[in-house]
């Protein structure tokens, strides 16, 4: 209960903070619909940082512009503007060899411990330490997209994402596959490889739910000789809904549904504000992971506080 | 069909990185050896005492030259008949190896100090007791059945 109260009276603070820019986005809003083929002049201050100024009139950047410029993946999906839920991934695409970054944070102090005015003491978890984690994300081929994200627990993952079918007007989901292999000490010792599908649908551009289901090896920190279970079949599922013009919910849990399951399953909710070519996230989740094989070692009856930045770089 | 090459190069690293697991010798600590089979575990645990210090369990409980401690022999050759399903003579309706459940068996009761045991934790004289990870090896034995392997 006194968890609850911690946390409602967070989401109020933060809410409370982001509803100045939420009366703000309107005014940036009509901004999102312009594409990028329009000129410079009228590129979409919220629609990342492409702006390009009179004075950049080399021919050559003038037709790498242009052919950026023809490719859809590179404009604002209002619907998924991020590659992450919270910690599971989108169906957005990342254009051709453009990139993307990520840094996460999730902190160690249980936001139902002690009282109110003890967390606030303590910036309601912020000064705890954390369990953080930055990614690099680029876009190998059109649909297809690599990402390294690396936690401060030494643990490294890689991953290989690829979207088979998006949602069009004659199919109503998108379908990616994705292929993970995680390593502790560096990725030095103890792979966790993992394969996975995620499946979304968009609503206009309001609203986007997934369903993930995936597998992951070697999730069990003890040696396989040692245990029954060593892999963990989880069913992420997720969803992020705008709320005013660039501000959006997002939820997600991850079910083991099979195979290794300690502790509860992770889940987090969040609220989050898009900004150019960034998202800002503020989340609450009872567990700190962040790769595949920290969910499926699962959470408990705690809350903390984390938050994801993130930028595209186009 | 780009899916599939995607698919012919993910799938292998994928098997590969499948057989990666976490090292046993990394958790055994003092006896890299150790795994969860009878004949390692009266090799490595039984027999011998380790680069702890931790002594071998036969300094006493043998029946060379003496009688063994607590009517327990654990000389190779006499140890799993000693162990499995036999009841304790120290403390009465324990049973020393449960075939399957190590949270009750004796044997794991008196080298974990558990609560209620009838004398000292073993090994005696205050250690150096089994670490955590030979003591999970231990257990993973009695578990999947302390057959005579």
């Amino acid at each position: 209960m006194k968890s609850f109260v911690s946390i409602s009276a967070l989401a109020l603070a933060v809410a409370l903070g982001v509803a100045p820019l939420a009366v703000a986005a309107p005014l940036n809003d009509p901004k999102d619909a312009l594409k990028k083929t329009d000129s410079a002049a009228t590129a979409p201050a919220d629609a990342g940082p492409a702006e390009t100024g009179p004075g950049d009139a080399d021919p050559v950047d003038a037709v790498a512009d242009a052919e950026q410029d023809d490719d859809p993946d590179t404009d604002v999906n209002r619907a998924q503007p991020d590659f992450t839920i919270v910690g599971l991934p989108t169906t957005l695409r990342l254009a051709r060899h453009k990139s993307a970054f990520r840094m996460t944070h999730r902190f160690g102090r249980p936001l139902g411990e002690g009282s109110l005015t003890n967390l606030a003491e303590d910036f309601f978890g912020f000064d705890s330490g954390a369990n953080i984690g930055f990614e690099y994300r680029y876009g190998l081929f059109k649909s297809t997209q690599i990402a390294v994200h690396r936690t401060n627990n030494r643990t490294i993952q890689f991953l290989l994402q690829r979207q088979v079918k998006g949602q069009d007007d004659t199919f109503p989901l998108s379908i990616d596959v994705f292929g993970s292999a995680e390593g502790t000490n560096n990725f030095r010792d103890s792979y966790s490889p993992g394969l996975g599908v995620v499946v979304s649908r968009e609503f206009t551009d309001r609203a986007a739910v997934y369903a993930q289901p995936f597998w992951v090896n070697n999730t069990n920190p003890l040696p396989g000789e040692l245990v029954d279970d060593n892999n963990s079949v989880m069913l992420g599922l997720g969803a992020r809904v705008r709320l005013t013009a660039s501000v959006y919910g997002v939820f997600e849990v991850t079910p083991r549904v099979n195979g290794y399951d300690p502790g509860d399953h992770q889940m987090s909710f969040g609220i989050e504000k898009r900004a150019g070519g960034h998202n800002f996230q503020i989340n609450f989740s009872n567990a700190f992971g962040t790769t595949f094989g920290q969910m499926a070692r699962g959470g408990n009856d705690d809350w903390y506080i984390g938050f994801n930045l993130s930028r595209k770089f186009y | 069909m780009r899916h599939l090459r995607l698919l012919a190069c993910v799938l292998p690293v994928t098997a590969m990185l499948a057989g990666c697991d976490e090292n046993l010798s990394d958790l055994t600590g003092p006896t890299p050896n150790l795994a969860p089979n009878f004949a390692s575990i009266q090799k490595e645990i039984f027999s011998t005492q380790d680069s702890s210090g931790r002594q071998s369990c036969i300094q006493c409980h043998t029946s060379v030259g003496r009688t063994p401690a607590a009517g327990l022999n654990l000389v190779e050759g006499a140890s799993f008949a000693a162990l499995v399903g036999r009841p304790s003579v120290q403390k009465s309706g324990e049973t020393l190896v449960i075939p399957g459940d190590p949270d009750n068996s004796y044997l794991v009761k008196k080298l974990e100090g558990a609560t209620g045991i009838a004398g000292l934790r073993m090994p005696r004289n205050n250690g150096p007791f089994l670490t955590e990870g030979q003591m999970l090896v231990i257990r993973r034995w009695i578990k999947e059945g302390a057959a005579n392997n």
